[in-house]
């Protein structure tokens, strides 16, 4: 579809139906009579057929639009952030109002005629000119379209800036991105920076400090019956911080890191096993009821009996310990995400399999194009959910069997009398462990973006 | 809506559907559930048969065995002469000459209107994928779509997402829409664009429409014929040919024939509701 060439009637004197739709419009309603009728002699009748596009995203913005008659369809690029996407546009609204922002960035959505369609434009400079003559009305104008885009259009203000009717001067001016050029690392900062500005960010520290606060006077001021063994947080931060370290580990060993990476290590290799095996197999057990007729029951029996109850087994089966310990990693993992699977594929709508059917898809097709991604948001759970176990029976193999990692370092501290180095142990487990779901978690969103993009309009 | 029609919309050639002498009989634990009631309807090809009954009465187990979903226990479905089940085939092969329009819609959410839109013929591997979005793109824009297109389903709204439902079936030029009371969650006002927008791609694509609904106004407003049926187990208890002539807009609403024929048939579609409620049926 080729935008529309403007061929605009010329701007004759004022017809009093312009200045009646004007009126009407948002915008427009305080304006005094004789400026409406001098913003109405700028503004140009068009008259499109229906599916006619009146712009493109990033094309640049020079009009502001309204619609006179028919119906107009506005969709804004993703990167907008608006809340609705989707916006059908009626009688006497007002579009393509990035022709008045700061900057004047590249139009940010798309906007094409429904039905057949008469719109008025008007330019924007023309338009800033006009009103800047009664700055006091101007500014009103300006205002209300402030308010119309963060409100009807639901971009947040920050992205949306009408221009000031008495130019400030250009250094006072904030420059933000338009959407045509905000890149994936633009956007990231711009969120980060939101995020900044939210409570969230000092909730969370707050919440640290009243957990650390608590540990300190429990374990070293108080010293309550209970926390008198305890290593307190003062302790173990000088140890863990301690060049020279008094028990042997601190950042500044390389055995903390030979620890660390012997752990992440394991964990890693029974996570990518558990995941190639744990999702082929909950597929077909979600979507073969013969197989799962077959192989439920056993994989039901199999499923809650503890990883330390297999240690035995697996030191007897693998005569390495490293492969025992990777072993019973996998195991707990491969449940958690073939169980999840299976239920994924069975949350999935009866509808979809059915419409693919209707639609002439084959038993294969059906699986690869709706099993597949309608069990994806289960899988990911799933997988989380695994990371988590998997780190979970990681330490368990770790104190029973093997050398190095985490859990053998929280262990023989324990039998070695080394208490701050098991509080060193315990919150690299956690930041490690925290670490890595995060990292499930960007994947699935990756993987997601249409579950990511819903999430974020909110459940309609 | 500038299409010029004269009478009802029969001039398309495919798509009768038969159901003769249609049984179907629910065995879950050993009581049978009579749920279709030896059924039998003519549908003429291009027709708009609307089907009108209490939730529960076991309309849907008769679409169903149209889109060959369910099993029937005994009759036969029947489309431009063909069998579609019958003795000996209890069960209806799925095809994109009739297209499922569900209830709550079911446009896959991962994938954007356009690849919807496009999948039915990209399945079907008739056409080059190229083709295939050239017409998915011209689809759309016909159905006022243009700017959707890679939008996921989730990001419109539910009066969209029907739209593109039908354009996604469309694609497929089936000879008979199945809708399963698609726009039941619609409020009235969407509601009455969705109708008329229905029209529209109607009266451009003439297609056999059965259409499933318990709301009158809407039966009378879209229909050339409408079939009351009767509580569990279904049969026909009333036929009925809307004599408005097509094409209709809004107007219809409030003409004179139109609340004859709401007057007409309210009574017995209340009686059958009321029965319904009495049975305790199941909403559904």
């Amino acid at each position: 579809m080729t935008p529309a060439s403007p061929p605009p009637a010329p701007a004759g004197a004022a017809d009093a139906d312009m200045v009646d739709a004007l009126r009407r419009a948002l915008p427009f309603v305080s304006l005094g009579p004789d400026l409406l009728s001098r913003v109405a002699a700028i503004a140009r009748r068009e008259s499109l057929g229906p599916g006619r596009r009146i712009y493109n995203a990033g094309d640049a913005s020079d009009d502001i639009y309204i619609v006179l008659s028919g119906s107009v369809q506005h969709t804004f690029g993703a990167e907008v952030g608006a809340k609705d996407a989707l916006r059908i546009l009626v009688p006497f609204e007002v579009f393509g109002w990035a022709a008045l922002l700061e900057d004047r960035p590249g139009r940010l959505a798309t906007a094409t005629t429904l039905q057949h369609a008469e719109l008025a434009r008007i330019n924007g400079e023309e338009l800033m000119q006009l009103l800047s003559a009664d700055p006091a009305a101007g500014q009103a104008v300006m205002n209300s379209f402030a308010t119309l885009i963060n409100t009807h259009y639901t971009v947040p203000e920050t992205r949306a800036r009408v221009r000031e009717v008495v130019r400030l001067p250009a250094a006072s001016r904030r420059a933000l991105p338009s959407a045509g050029e905000m890149s994936a690392l633009q956007l990231n900062l711009y969120r980060i920076s939101l995020w900044l500005k939210s409570p969230k960010p000092y909730l969370m520290i707050v919440g640290f400090i009243i957990f650390i606060g608590l540990w300190y006077y429990a374990s070293e001021v108080w010293k309550l019956p209970r926390f008198k063994e305890m290593p307190g947080p003062t302790v173990v931060v000088k140890e863990w911080f301690n060049p020279d370290p008094a028990y042997g580990l601190s950042v500044y060993t390389p055995e903390y890191y030979t620890h660390i990476w012997n752990s992440v290590r394991r964990v890693s290799i029974a996570f990518v096993l558990a995941t190639a095996l744990g999702v082929p197999f909950g597929l077909f057990l979600g979507w073969s009821p013969k197989f799962r007729e077959y192989v439920f029951p056993v994989f039901e029996t199999l499923r809650p009996i503890p990883i330390l109850a297999w240690v035995p087994l697996a030191i007897l089966m693998f005569t390495q310990t490293e492969s025992s310990v990777i072993y019973l990693t996998f195991l707990a993992s491969f449940f958690a995400t073939a169980l999840n699977t299976m239920l994924g594929v069975q949350s999935i709508d009866e509808s979809y399999t059915r419409a693919a059917a209707c639609l002439g898809a084959s038993k294969w097709q059906v699986f690869r194009e709706v099993i597949v991604p309608g069990s994806l948001p289960f899988v990911f759970t799933g997988l989380q959910i695994s990371v988590g176990v998997a780190w979970f029976s990681l330490v368990a193999a770790e104190m029973v069997s093997g050398q190095y990692g985490l859990g053998y370092v929280i262990n023989t501290s324990y039998t070695d009398v080394k208490y701050p180095t098991i509080v060193i142990g315990m919150i690299t487990l956690g930041a490690v462990g925290y670490s890595t779901s995060a990292l499930v978690r960007l994947l699935g969103d990756h993987l997601m973006q249409w579950r990511v993009r819903e999430l974020a309009l909110g459940a309609r | 809506m500038a299409v010029k029609m004269t009478s009802g919309g029969t001039d398309a050639t495919k798509g009768a559907i038969r159901i003769d002498d249609v049984v179907k009989v629910y065995d879950p634990d050993g009581a049978a559930v009579m749920a279709v009631d030896h059924c039998s309807l003519d549908i003429a090809a291009g027709e708009i048969c609307m089907i009108v009954g209490p939730s529960g009465c076991g309309k849907t187990t008769l679409l169903n065995a149209i889109a060959g979903f369910h099993s029937i226990s005994s009759g036969a479905i029947y489309m431009d002469g063909e069998m579609l089940c019958g003795p000996g085939k209890p069960i209806a092969e799925p095809g994109s000459d009739r297209i499922v329009v569900f209830q709550n819609g079911a446009l896959f959410p991962w994938k954007t209107n356009l690849e919807n839109v496009a999948f039915g013929p990209l399945m079907q591997g008739k056409l080059s994928k190229k083709e295939v979005y050239e017409k998915a793109r011209a689809m759309m824009a016909d159905a006022g779509l243009s700017g959707t297109e890679h939008n996921y389903p989730g990001e419109v709204s539910s009066g969209l997402r029907r739209r593109v439902e039908i354009v996604r079936a469309l694609m497929n030029d089936p000879k008979v829409l199945l809708f399963d009371e698609p726009y039941r969650a619609l409020d009235s006002l969407t509601k009455s664009v969705m109708h008329e927008a229905l029209l529209d791609i109607y009266y451009r694509n003439k297609v056999t429409i059965f259409f499933i609904t318990h709301d009158l106004e809407e039966a009378i407003f879209l229909g050339h014929k409408m079939v009351i049926m009767t509580t569990r187990p279904c049969k026909p208890k009333k036929i009925l040919t809307i004599d408005i002539p097509h094409p209709r807009d809004y107007s219809v609403l409030t003409s004179r024939r139109f609340r004859e024929l709401m007057e007409e048939t309210s009574g017995a579609v209340h009686e059958e509701a009321r029965k319904a409620f009495a049975a305790g049926e199941k909403e559904g």
